[in-house]
């Protein structure tokens, strides 16, 4: 079998699950279970922002929990304080994340390295304080809770999110569609800028490229990413928080990438989905399930740099390569000497 | 006489106590090709940091055919067609040699576009497979170009200033590094090259230097000692003294006198 119609197989496999979750879960485990899928959906389009800042321009960030947060506080301001209904409100939360990472990227790209990880930290960690403190306004650690409007009716039938098997389907769209993005973005000549400055930024501008805007493109990008993540996790819990919005949960985004495969576009979501099962399974047995993910992010950075997908992509190459040294002909003839 | 390429006034930089470059006055005419020479630490590599904007001047100014670029930012100047190689040899490792060609010309275009495939600019693709054969770098186009030779690394960057098409190509030290078959095959690129770009080219190979320059400048704890043609060059006493610190160096004054 070679290496693309194996992946292609696996893809299939993948899309099919996905598509038969709502039915054979419940069959097979429990309803519950089609939820915890849901925000596993969910987390790892929030883990693919921090990757794509990583893993494609080279930029730690520590604070996408702040485009997270601004996600889930626009859903949560356009629904109950501006009476909007499902659409507005969803598109007030991303254009308030994209916003906030713009406005804070334009600091934060001019740094590099752990300047930058040090000055994401720092923004994520004002507006964790200041919506903690603003509690008329944010409902703080409360957080406030919002009652679901319609996503659309068609003719008398009305779609809402109150409906478990339209809201999986209704995450499950919006998320492929935001990877596709991304994997649009990444295979094209901007995605290529993004690599070439991730492997050299000197280099990078002195062939002409603006490595700043670039950057702050990547910035708004992944902003985007968290934004959609944010609102769809306001949309999910009904209510938006600003415990969201703690470094913590950038944290995570950035472990579950690593451990999942930075740089590759599935590694955030089998990073995430190992996590949050480990964490569904274990949490009601043992309390400290979060030294099991610290474990696995010390082998994983020690055994595999490029994580799971990257594992399993120099498996494939290697295969590949003894795959096309057996069906090649032998090269060295032997000749007498004239 | 025609503006000149490059042009620099009362040009100076600082590392603290360090004048590297030191009241610079230099102007080099366009169609020729220029080398500048002088021992380690003479100032050479920072003049380049300077024209393409990695370094700013502490004070003086750079003209490019006549235009002020002083302060400009390094994507800026490089946008102007001034491009170079660097001394240590400076890729882009983990993309493939073929990709490190492709964005090299992509980056011409001020917009990269967001969405489309890569793949698909049929112009960028028959260009990158022109210059991989003119480097002789073909057979090794899908490979990472962290994984080459250094001399094939070194390659690699010449062929990223040709597909760049610069209008004045600065080159540092370009064949370091390099093998003999290689040298030779660098310097007949960069011979070829000078027929329609103007180069300055930094090199301590001085076969290589008194092969393809038209014009020599001698630097000096970041001043020019002198200036000429390079038979004045190899005749001048003051140069000869410059190098007799490093008899390395003076052997290569020594055989470009006698070629």
């Amino acid at each position: 079998m070679t290496r693309r119609s194996l992946e292609m197989g696996m893809a299939v496999g993948a899309a099919t699950f996905l598509i038969a979750v709502p039915w054979l879960i419940p069959a097979l485990l429990d309803r519950f279970w089609v939820s915890v899928i849901t925000e596993i959906l969910i987390w790892s389009l929030f883990a693919s922002s921090a990757n794509l800042l990583f893993g494609y321009v080279g930029l730690l960030s520590f604070g996408q929990a702040l485009y997270f947060g601004f996600g889930m506080y626009g859903v949560a301001f356009g629904i109950d304080h501006l009476g909007l209904s499902f659409w507005p409100a969803f598109g007030l939360g991303i254009i308030s994340a994209m916003a906030m990472a713009l406005f804070s990227g334009v600091f934060a790209v001019r740094l590099s390295w752990h300047y930058f990880a040090i000055i994401t930290v720092v923004f994520s960690l004002i507006f964790y304080f200041l919506a903690v403190s603003m509690k008329p306004l944010t409902g703080g650690d409360d957080g406030i809770n919002f009652s679901l409007p319609p996503v659309f009716k068609l003719g008398t039938k009305v779609f809402s999110l109150t409906d478990p098997t339209f809201q999986y389907f209704f995450i499950l769209a919006v998320v492929s569609l935001c990877f596709f993005l991304m994997y649009r973005v990444i295979n094209s000549p901007l995605g290529r800028g993004f690599l070439a400055i991730r492997n050299n930024d000197l280099r990078a501008s002195l062939i002409g490229l603006n490595v700043y805007v670039l950057r702050l493109i990547a910035f708004v990008m992944a902003g985007f990413l968290a934004g959609v993540s944010g609102a769809l996790f306001a949309f999910f819990g009904r209510y938006a928080s600003a415990t969201y919005m703690f470094y913590q949960v950038s944290g995570e985004a950035v472990v579950w990438t690593i451990v999942g495969g930075a740089g590759t576009m599935f590694g955030p979501l089998v990073g995430t989905s190992l996590f949050i099962v480990i964490r569904e399974i274990v949490s009601s047995h043992w309390e400290h399930h979060s030294l099991i993910v610290g474990l696995l992010a010390i082998l994983a950075v020690i055994f595999a740099p490029k994580g799971i997908v990257g594992l399993w992509n120099d498996w494939m190459t290697r295969l590949d390569a003894r795959d096309a040294a057996a069906s090649a002909p032998p090269r060295l003839t032997l000749r007498a000497n004239p | 006489m025609s503006e000149a390429v490059l042009r620099t006034e009362n040009l100076t930089k600082r590392f603290g106590g360090l004048t590297a470059v030191d009241n610079l006055d230099i102007s080099l005419a366009g169609g020729r090709v220029h080398a500048i020479i002088g021992p380690n630490g003479a100032g050479k590599t920072t003049f380049f940091n300077l024209v393409t904007g990695l370094l700013r001047p502490d004070s003086g100014r750079i003209f490019f055919r006549g235009r002020d670029i002083t302060g400009w930012r390094p994507h800026a100047i490089s946008r102007l067609g001034i491009k170079r190689t660097l001394q240590v040899k400076s890729v882009f490792p983990d993309l493939s040699v073929a990709d490190n060609l492709w964005i090299t010309r992509q980056a011409r275009n001020r917009f990269l576009h967001p969405f489309r495939p890569a793949a698909s600019d049929l112009a960028a693709k028959s260009q990158v497979e022109e210059t991989l054969e003119q480097i002789g770098l073909a057979a090794l186009a899908a490979r990472a170009a962290g994984t080459l030779s250094y001399g094939d690394v070194a390659m690699l960057e010449i062929g990223m200033a040709v597909i760049s098409e610069p209008s004045l190509l600065l080159l540092d030290e370009p064949t370091c590094g390099m093998s003999p078959a290689e040298t030779s095959r660098a310097v007949a690129k960069i011979r070829d090259l000078a027929r329609t770009i103007d180069i300055v080219i930094i090199e301590h190979d001085m076969d290589v230097v008194f092969g393809i320059a038209d014009d020599i400048t001698v630097l000096a704890q970041g001043a020019i000692l002198a200036s000429g043609s390079p038979a004045t060059i190899a005749d001048d006493e003051r140069v000869r003294e410059a190098y007799l610190g490093r008899p390395e160096d003076e052997d290569f004054v020594e055989e470009a006198a006698h070629a």
